[in-house]
């Protein structure tokens, strides 16, 4: 299940697309699941662990997936660790639920994302409160972040 | 720090074209849209000039601010252009907000979280947008959009209830021409108050007047909380001594070339924000005049039938009156 803390959390990773770059092993981008975020997020399609074509930016390496991919990997690939999924935008936002649905991942969010019109089920770590719809987040998730 | 400024960076694949008009300009949006690329290029430009390949084009120096030195680096750098990505979190210290509180640079922030120790303006957060290939070369196009706004109504919105962000002459007014009509106002004592004003308000059809100039770190949940609950809509002038100023109930000097042009006439260092610059303009116009403007206390003068008639004459679409 993915659970959520909403607001600035002690010992969360501020910076995922760091710890990223200094963590990640060619399994990560290779993983199916991998794969598939980053072709719906980046657009661009993994050719070899080292190597990703990117429509825009040409033939790229790992480290330059965008922020928002490379956090969804991390959070995937350490599930022991919390990540800040602020690094995340939207776009991401389904990944992290797909994520959610296959272990227990726990992310830090210091922004309100949106999860778009459809359900889920999120834990709400700061109230202890399970939220199935962005109209059951939104009051309680509003009340501590921006 | 004053005036607007276009920027043009391009490298062999991407160009981003865009213009900077206020102290405070937020970028954040979707991921992949080139947020940390546009950063990365304006670093390498700053460090390696055209050897880097990237060409940057504005008539102020544009560089990047990051790590752990930030204020030694923020000490010595003035009138520029300073660019901050998402992943430095000195940007929500007390210590930050009052280095850019006396700065004369502009600063770019990339950010999804909002900033409460800054006052920037909803107008100044934008998304990144792919627009495909320019002018049939190599490079693909970026440009910016507001993320926020505008803010139209389709009908006519008639409120029941008023949530005014201040307590002084803004609310007073409001409270003022909305005494013996169909709604009530009610003030938010502080824009961080609204969202839950509006969330725990019962009234069917709920208007929020706030100033736009500094609602910017509010905007995103009042966005998405309007969006869930269909029935609010945000009303959101620079401020309200904007609202008076522009209504033409004053004809001093140069005052519609300011109001079209604030950029040019707002230092960065004297104004925190728009909103205190259009304070202090306001108060200065009309201190020798029967309008004579004090934010704390409103001059009933701002009551007389044809000013409440001009001032909200530039409301259009929500019935007040």
């Amino acid at each position: 299940m993915l659970s959520v803390f909403f607001g600035e959390m002690q010992g969360a990773i501020y910076n995922p697309s760091l710890f990223f770059k200094n963590s990640y092993t060619d399994d990560w981008i290779t993983d199916d699941l991998s794969r598939e975020m980053i072709r719906d997020v980046d657009q661009s399609t993994v050719i070899g662990p080292r190597v990703i074509d990117s429509p825009v930016l040409g033939g790229i390496s790992p480290r330059e997936l965008s922020g928002g991919v490379k956090t969804l990997i991390a959070v995937y690939k350490r599930p022991d660790k919390i990540f800040n999924a602020s690094a995340c935008g939207d776009n991401c936002a389904k990944w992290l639920l797909t994520i959610g649905e296959k272990m227990d991942v726990t992310v830090n969010l210091r922004h309100l994302m949106d999860f778009g019109d459809g359900e889920f089920t999120i834990h709400i770590l700061n109230t202890d409160q399970l939220v199935h719809t962005m109209k059951e987040m939104l009051p309680i998730a509003g009340m501590i972040v921006g | 720090m004053k005036g607007s400024y276009q920027i043009s960076v391009a490298n062999g694949k991407v160009k981003y074209d865009f213009l900077i008009r206020r102290n405070l300009t937020i970028i954040r949006g979707n991921s992949a849209t080139g947020k940390t690329t546009l950063v990365e290029m304006i670093r390498e430009y700053y460090e390696s000039g055209e050897s880097s390949g990237i060409t940057l084009q504005c008539s102020r120096i544009c560089r990047v601010l990051s790590g752990r030195d930030w204020k030694i680096l923020l000490d010595a750098t003035h009138e520029s252009i300073v660019f901050i990505d998402e992943d430095n979190d000195f940007i929500f210290t007390n210590e930050f907000s009052e280095a850019v509180r006396n700065s004369d640079n502009y600063y770019v922030i990339v950010t999804r979280e909002s900033l409460p120790n800054l006052p920037y303006s909803v107008d100044e957060i934008y998304g990144i947008r792919n627009s495909g290939y320019y002018a049939g070369l190599k490079q693909v196009y970026h440009e910016f959009y507001h993320i926020y706004g505008p803010f139209s109504f389709s009908p006519v919105f008639v409120p029941e209830l008023i949530i005014v962000e201040d307590s002084n002459s803004g609310f007073e007014f409001f409270g003022a021409i909305g005494r013996d009509r169909n709604y009530s106002v009610i003030s938010a004592e502080g824009k961080s108050n609204i969202f839950r004003k509006v969330y725990e308000a019962e009234a069917k059809n709920i208007l929020v007047i706030a100033d736009g100039a500094a609602f910017g770190p509010e905007i995103d949940r009042l966005v998405k909380l309007s969006l869930q609950k269909k029935t609010v809509a945000l009303f959101l002038p620079e401020s309200f001594e904007w609202l008076v100023l522009h209504s033409g109930v004053l004809k001093q000097g140069n005052l519609q070339e300011i109001l079209e042009n604030p950029e040019e006439f707002i230092e960065s260092r004297d104004y925190f924000s728009w909103e205190r610059f259009f304070t202090y303009l306001l108060t200065e116009l009309t201190k020798d005049h029967y309008l004579r403007y004090s934010k704390r206390k409103l001059n009933p003068a701002y009551l007389n039938e044809p000013i409440v008639e001009r001032i909200l004459r530039q409301i259009e679409k929500i019935q007040l009156t």
